[in-house]
């Protein structure tokens, strides 16, 4: 690195004082650095703080400590603590004993950001999305003419992050280290997105989608993120443009005022803070398609292995998964409790869970729990089931759900690729009887 | 009968009174990220290595140290990082002596470790 300016003086202090400066006596570069870009850097230098002054009090992090060890929590008002996966783009994973509730509160929907969130927009009725691409009469419509001209639907949706479950893959895959808690099911309300394209004339040209949002990429040049689908899945009578969740505003977290809703396939797709979508011949290539984007393998690949994806496919319908919302992960039980009385969740991407099994002895005997039907397609099922102990002391509980083509979740995390997509291997948690 | 379906109405009203959302807090919650993403790292978060000073500066213009801390991966996966994010994330390309210098920091401080996908034994301490 070519430090100028003396040996005095630091990077972080060149950066302070005059980050454009800084930055083309650093790197030999001007210009490169703009808006939201340059601010970081100095902010990440210890330069300013944005909104630090507007703050209220706390809604700083918890674990502002920069401590090595257990995981950090977010602390946001109108969400729960869930676990922090990143700052900067924010993340944060719902704990999976959060997740007990049937509907999905806000406070407890996990967050995924690619880039920035937007800042909230006053009047969220003038919203406007575009339809263009592939169809007869692009449209352009307000969240109002959206309510007025299109019948509204109420539906339970399950939606989790493409990598919900990466931390699985050994060797470890780049991105956020999700345990399973990258999932929701809360109740969606908006108009069908198959309806506003036929408004639209979809043509017989159209195969896929390419979606647009508000959000910007952390560099600040260019979208956060923006990726697309197959048409028949845009067509899905549950793909939906979604206005409100859980009979409230979309919050500004989860994509407010209106984002998609594509259940049960990578959350990517569900484009929060959504202005466009656009119907193509060929698909979509904005950022997050092709390569190893979202993408596994067809042939799969030495773990760890080096890849540019040109040969892989597109995640579509998620893995089959379930979790246990009874009991924590490290849970501590008093002496002589000799039964678990278990209880989760269940989901399957496009299909339904047929059966989950526990085993708290390792894997060598598995005994069946009860499965509820979902309420409704794309939901979650709730799942029950009571086990023995034996005696006291250290046990796992092993819990693995089946999906309706009778595939379940494997022993580890199968297929690797270089992202980390699509790891369901079954999960443990462990408790200690006295 | 009647009076109490317009009690009942009345609750209803006032519940969705509630249910209409604050727009302060989506605001307070847009203010709220951008303070956590915008939140002062010291170099210092990182492990002591020759080169850190190059990878806080470079890496932290796009994205927090959060996603270099947890991540474990060996030199091959560093250096392919780095051409991906060049290619998917609009970075300047690495080259020469620089990169070799954030790689190597990289591979040496944040190579692959043997933890299972939960960390340590929660009963362990």
């Amino acid at each position: 690195m070519t430090q100028q300016g003396g040996p005095e003086r630091s990077v972080h202090e060149l950066y302070r004082d005059d980050p454009e400066r800084a930055d083309a006596l650093a790197w030999g570069r001007r210009g490169v650095l703009k808006g939201a870009a340059l601010a970081a850097m100095g902010t990440a230098l210890g330069g300013t703080i944005p909104f630090a002054r507007q703050m209220p009090a706390g809604l700083l992090p918890a674990a502002l400590a920069q401590g090595q060890g257990g995981p950090q929590f977010l602390e946001m008002e109108g969400k729960a603590r869930l676990i922090l996966q990143g700052e900067r783009p924010l993340n944060a994973e719902t704990p999976e004993h959060l997740l007990d509730d049937d509907v999905t509160p806000a406070d407890k929907f996990f967050i995924r950001n690619n880039g920035s969130v937007p800042e909230a927009v006053a009047d969220p009725r003038t919203w406007k999305i575009t339809i263009d691409g592939e169809v007869n009469t692009p449209i352009e419509l307000t969240l109002g003419d959206l309510e007025r001209r299109f019948e509204l639907v109420t539906r339970r949706l399950q939606m989790e992050c493409g990598g919900n479950g990466r931390s699985g893959f050994s060797p470890q895959a780049a991105g956020n280290q999700w345990g399973n808690g990258a999932i929701s099911c809360a109740e969606w309300t908006g108009v069908r997105l198959r309806d506003v394209l036929r408004a639209a004339g979809a043509k017989d040209s159209a195969k896929f989608t390419g979606h647009h949002g508000a959000d910007s990429h952390l560099s600040a040049q260019g979208p956060a993120i923006s990726r697309g689908m197959r048409i028949e899945k845009a067509m899905d009578e549950d793909t939906i443009i979604a206005i409100r969740m859980n009979g409230a505003p979309i919050p500004q977290m989860h994509g407010a005022p209106t984002r998609l809703m594509v259940p049960g396939w990578p959350g990517s797709l569900s484009q929060k803070w959504f202005t466009r979508i656009e119907l193509r011949a060929s698909p979509h290539s904005g950022r997050g398609m092709g390569g190893t984007s979202y993408r596994v393998p067809v042939r799969p690949i030495v773990p760890g292995s080096r890849n540019n994806g040109a040969d892989f496919a597109d995640l579509e319908s998620m893995p089959v998964r379930c979790v246990l919302t009874s009991h924590a992960h490290g849970a501590r039980l008093p002496t002589g409790t000799r039964a678990l009385d278990l209880r989760g969740q269940a989901w399957a991407g496009d299909l339904t869970v047929s059966a989950v099994h526990v085993s708290v002895d390792f894997g060598a005997t598995w005994q069946a729990m009860t499965v509820n039907p979902p309420p409704n397609r794309h939901a979650w099922q709730r799942w029950t089931g009571r086990v023995a102990l034996p005696s006291d002391g250290y046990f796992e509980v092993w819990y693995r759900a089946t999906d309706s083509n009778g595939r379940m979740q494997p022993h580890v995390a199968a297929n690797w690729n270089p992202q980390g997509y699509g790891a369901n291997p079954i999960s443990r948690a462990a408790i200690l009887v006295g | 009968m009647r009076g109490a379906l317009l009690a009942a109405a009345g609750v209803l009203l006032a519940a969705s009174a509630v249910l209409a959302q604050d727009p302060d807090l989506a605001r307070r919650q847009a203010e709220a990220a951008a303070a956590i993403a915008g939140r002062a790292e010291e170099e210092t978060v990182l492990a002591e290595g020759e080169g850190r000073s190059e990878v806080f500066a470079y890496c932290t213009v796009c994205h927090n140290t959060a996603l270099i801390r947890r991540s474990a991966f060996t030199r091959d996966r560093w250096d392919e990082l780095m051409d991906w994010m060049a290619e998917k994330h609009g970075m300047n390309p690495l080259e020469g002596e620089f990169r070799q210098a954030i790689v190597d920091y990289l591979a040496t401080h944040y190579g692959p470790r043997q933890r299972g996908p939960r960390g340590g034994n929660p009963f362990l301490d």
